[in-house]
């Protein structure tokens, strides 16, 4: 087999993180055709006031006497609350450039390809693992996987209790064997509302 | 995974933010000082003035537009094509062709479908699996090769482990039947059919 071609560990580290971070192409496709509007409206109006027709909205000699004097031609009050939203605005544009738009999705760690697992699934194996432990019913478990950390809440039948550290033990075992990058401590609580019945 | 230039896109958006912030501290300025917002018509009108001259200077002969306003014209458009390619440059680098050599006998094509098929094959009898999809794409660099995405949906309460176990088996074979390794990413996930179907009761 030494004549396959290995993939670059480079190559599938920037897999995994593409995969596990936003494109921000619907951002981008959103802000595009708003300039692209805003484009095409200057156009034709520069067209129409060319040809000697009367202007959609404004002409472009009304447009630009409009901006020259629009520091003194507009309310205060206005013109701040105006400036106030564009700031805003441009505020969260520039967040979403910058913030890496982190998806609930885990590495795992492998070296021949890169590997992606949803949060979701790694809550529901989690679930599944604690319910066997402690021999429940699906409903009494319920799991949530954060960036960081998993939680998971067991709902014991009423009259018994539920032994936390086996769960919490066997939980950790199955999410050792997982091989995920990121460490996730485990959490394992009981509520005081029993299911009754179950 | 695809073509899509995320370092484009960001930086654009990062553009636009510092343009808005720009003009809205200007207009905030300007609301809040009476001797900026002054200042500011003061300048602007100046400036269109000037413009004005510039305009006339430049008039085209036995017309009543200057060629300043033609190239504005002209810029706007330009700005127009470019927004459309940005666009049109989401989610591209999609390909469904996985390798291709020429010699002097003539050319070979290995289809994705190629690959689809062997991944989807020895998934398909997997309990644990529940759909299998394969997107290829063209991988930018050096190799200029394609590279396989596998999207795996996961029955409820499988063990990541185990189904990244079958992918693996399932790449092995793969890398084994077309003598090279492809960059593969694999993606377990859940869906709608993870959401509805049955979770395996036997652990």
């Amino acid at each position: 087999m030494s004549s396959l071609q290995a993939t670059e560990p480079r190559l599938i580290m920037r897999m995994n993180r593409r995969e596990i971070r936003s494109s921000r192409a619907g951002w981008s496709i959103l802000a595009a055709a708003v300039l692209l509007l805003a484009v095409l409206w200057l156009a034709v109006e520069l067209v129409l006031s060319l040809t000697g027709n009367s202007a959609l909205l404004l002409s472009p000699t009304e447009l630009a006497l409009g901006t020259a004097s629009l520091g003194t031609a507009t309310i205060p009050a206005a013109l701040m609350a105006a400036g106030g939203i564009l700031v805003l605005a441009g505020i969260a544009v520039l967040t979403l450039a910058i913030l890496p738009g982190r998806k609930p999705r885990h590495i795992v760690d492998n070296d021949r390809f890169a590997v992606v697992v949803d949060g979701e699934v790694l809550a529901a194996a989690v679930s599944r693992t604690a319910r066997t432990a402690a021999q429940l019913a699906p409903e009494q478990v319920t799991s949530s996987v954060g960036r960081k950390r998993i939680d998971v809440v067991v709902r014991p039948s009423s009259g018994r209790t539920v032994d936390k550290e086996s769960v919490k033990d066997a939980v950790e075992r199955e999410v050792s064997s997982y091989g995920l990058r990121q460490p996730m401590p485990v959490n394992v609580s009981t509520t005081m509302h029993q299911a009754v019945g179950s | 995974m695809n073509g899509t230039h995320r370092g484009l896109n960001r930086t654009l958006l990062a553009l636009m933010g510092l343009v808005l912030i720009g003009a809205g501290a200007t207009a905030v300025l300007a609301g809040s000082n009476t001797a900026f917002a002054r200042n500011w018509t003061a300048t602007g009108t100046q400036a269109w003035a000037r413009i004005q001259e510039n305009l006339a200077a430049a008039r085209i002969p036995g017309m009543d537009t200057s060629w300043w306003t033609l190239a504005a014209l002209v810029l706007l458009l330009l700005i127009a094509i470019m927004l459309v390619t940005w666009i049109a440059s989401q989610g591209t680098g999609r390909t469904n062709q996985l390798a291709e050599q020429t010699d002097a006998k003539g050319s070979t094509s290995v289809d994705a479908a190629v690959a689809a098929q062997i991944i989807e094959a020895s998934l398909a009898r997997n309990t644990q699996v529940l759909s299998t999809s394969v997107q290829s794409w063209k991988t930018r660099g050096s190799a200029g090769g394609t590279g396989l995405k596998i999207i795996v949906q996961a029955r409820k309460g499988a063990s990541p482990a185990e189904v990244g176990t079958a992918v693996g088996h399932a790449v092995d074979g793969m890398d084994e039947l077309l003598g090279t390794q492809l960059p593969v990413l694999v993606r377990i996930k859940a869906g709608t059919r993870t959401r509805f179907a049955r979770s395996e009761r036997v652990a």
